[in-house]
């Protein structure tokens, strides 16, 4: 992990939620894999103070160049928004673990909710290039949370709106409930998105013994391991886990899910 | 130049150390930091047994600063170390642990086992968090209690033994003086302040604990109100603590009496801050032609 100004190169909107930014990864740092994510200084003030975490959602090894899909949520999203191609950024990264590959004949399926489609599309580009057959699906709450299909790369993810504006009419975890039991056979799960899907993508993993990894999010202060302040739940015998440090990633059968 | 710091029979290289509770064991931020330059690393507060921590969300963030009720979360006395004391002993800098507990015993066995570490500069009694139900703010607040500690404490060891004071008193003087009549050699002021951010939707404090510890340039300050009465309470150094940002923030700390200084959640915000902070002392010193950091204490007009 290094700390390091890095150039915007665009900071665009996707559709009315979301948003991307791209910008040059720092040349002596580490190249970020899925899974992992960087804390940006969003703010020159004291207001808001802490930086903010955002998962990458790709990476170019060629250009160095990172992005990350955001959405606009408050003061400090508002202030990232307002970054304009050319200026600079205070990033820390790469941070926290990675997505484990599949075993050898495992198949994948990856699930995204809202803020949770970047680090879940960067892992699906990841596997694809290594030759992985993988079904994406993607659920937002409206319309206005799904972003033009050139976003997917030609992924063509199964796409959910719980208002049924666009594609199927539910929640993600709706459409995986109409698959064919049998999709889920020598599978792997992988998903990010809000706590209470990761709660029924876990039930589904469960109930087919497959194999799921979850991207957790967690308020952070430090995001380095260092405050204890992003702990979550688990299951073993430390009680919590810094989701900074020992996530985002993590077996979704170690969290102590409420 | 002098920028040495006498505490006790201890000399610390430099003013400037990072907080208790903000830099973990110190390794969390070693390809960021060049830790060689850091003062002292105070460590996260260290208990007799392993503590989980309190429930989660332990972080709220507030108008410049944030809330936290991290619960002493700590791998306890036998992991710290076996587990961090050798990393901590490798580096170049003072390492002082910082030590609580739910009750005076608890205090005395941490020392007497951190006493058979050869590489511990000091400890500094944390008698001041807020998150915890016993011990802690209750102990500091008692001005009886905080005596005896110190006392019992100074007893085990002849290594500067600094006493970290809450501010939620009626009058942080009192608490002072007597950690000087126990024995202290320096005094940490300030701990977080008591605080509460509620949910106005969910009509329930965001923090499972309630209340948690706010910290953050919001408490400045009040830090360096702090420090300007005690430091004119009693004769033994006092290190400033509370929402310093940058070297001006730290001189205003040193002007008002402190000896040196600590950077808590600023480190989260920028690692950079620390030594930046360093080096603006030493350029204001230049600029003033002061040799002496000990010196800029007696210049506030
Ligand atoms: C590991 C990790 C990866 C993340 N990846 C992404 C991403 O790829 N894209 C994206 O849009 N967002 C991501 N987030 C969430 C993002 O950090 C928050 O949306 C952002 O910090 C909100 O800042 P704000 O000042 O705009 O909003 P605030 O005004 O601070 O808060 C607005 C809302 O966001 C919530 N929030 C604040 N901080 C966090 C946080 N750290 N994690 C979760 N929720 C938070 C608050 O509780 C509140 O409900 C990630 C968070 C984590 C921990
Ligand atoms: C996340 C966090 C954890 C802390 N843990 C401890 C601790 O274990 N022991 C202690 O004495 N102080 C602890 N503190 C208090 C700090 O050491 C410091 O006194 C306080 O944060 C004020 O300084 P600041 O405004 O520069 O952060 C903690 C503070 C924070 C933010
Ligand atoms: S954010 Fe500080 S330990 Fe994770």
């Amino acid at each position: 992990m290094r700390q390091f100004s890095a150039t915007v190169v665009s900071n665009i909107s996707l559709c009315r939620d979301l948003y991307r930014i791209d910008f040059a990864w720092d040349a002596r740092a580490v190249g970020p894999a899925p899974g992992q994510f960087f804390t940006v200084r969003v703010s020159d003030s004291t207001v808001p103070l802490l930086r903010r975490p955002f998962a990458v959602s790709g990476y170019a090894s060629d250009t160095r160049t990172a992005s990350a899909i955001y959405q606009r949520r408050g003061r400090g999203t508002d202030l990232l928004a307002a970054r304009q191609a050319g200026e600079r950024l205070d990033v820390i990264g790469p941070l926290g673990n990675t997505f484990p590959p599949p075993k050898n004949s495992q198949r994948c399926f990856l699930a995204a909710g809202g803020i949770g489609l970047g680090p879940v599309l960067y892992l699906a580009r990841h596997l694809v290039r290594d030759g992985r057959d993988i079904s994406l699906v993607f659920g937002a709450r409206t319309s206005a949370g799904v972003p033009a299909a050139g976003t997917f790369d030609g992924l063509s993810p199964a796409v959910c709106t719980d208002d049924g504006s666009q594609g199927f009419p539910g929640s993600a975890i709706d459409y995986l409930n109409t698959l064919e039991p049998g999709t889920f056979q020598d599978t792997v799960l992988y998903a990010c998105g809000p706590m209470a899907m990761l709660k029924e993508y876990h039930a589904i993993a469960a109930t087919h013994q497959c194999p799921c990894y979850v991207s957790i999010e967690q308020v952070m202060a430090c995001g380095v391991g260092a405050c204890m302040g992003c702990a979550i739940r688990v299951t073993t015998e430390a009680t919590y886990a810094r989701v900074c440090t020992d996530g985002p990633v993590f077996d979704s059968g170690v969290i102590v899910w409420t | 130049m002098d920028l040495t710091v006498t505490i006790g029979n201890g000399k610390l290289p430099n003013p400037v150390g990072v907080a208790s509770g903000t830099f973990g064991y110190g390794s969390e931020y070693e390809s960021l930091i060049e830790l060689s330059k850091l003062g002292a690393i105070y460590s996260k507060a260290v208990t007799l047994e392993p503590r989980p921590g309190n429930d989660a969300p332990r972080l709220v963030e507030t108008p410049s600063g944030m809330l936290n009720s991290i619960g002493l979360a700590n791998v306890g006395v036998e992991r710290f170390l076996t587990d961090k004391m050798p990393f901590l002993a490798r580096q170049a800098c003072a390492v002082v642990c910082n030590v609580a507990g739910s009750g005076e015993d608890d205090y005395l066995r941490v020392v007497e086992r951190l006493e058979t570490h050869p590489d511990i500069f000091g400890y500094e009694i944390n008698v001041s968090c807020p998150n915890v139900k016993h011990g802690g703010l209750a102990l500091g607040t008692d001005p009886v209690l905080v005596e005896r500690l110190v006392r019992r404490v100074r007893g085990l060891t002849r290594r500067p033994v600094i006493v970290k004071l809450t501010p939620n008193v009626t009058d942080i003087t009192v608490v002072a003086r007597a950690a000087e009549n126990g024995g202290g050699d320096a005094i940490s002021c300030i701990n977080s302040l008591v605080g509460m951010v509620i949910d106005v939707g969910a009509r329930r404090p965001v923090l499972p604990a309630g209340c948690g510890g706010l910290s953050g340039p919001a408490i400045r300050p009040v830090g360096v109100a702090l420090t300007y009465r005690v430091s004119r309470a009693v004769s033994i150094p006092v290190i400033g603590i509370g929402g310093i940002m940058s070297a001006d923030d730290a001189l205003q700390y040193l002007l008002a009496g402190a000896s040196a200084v600590q950077i808590g959640c600023a480190t989260f915000v920028d690692p950079s801050i620390p030594g930046r902070v360093l080096s603006g002392i030493a350029d204001y010193m230049t600029r003033e032609q002061i040799a002496c950091v000990q010196d800029i204490r007696g210049l506030l007009q």
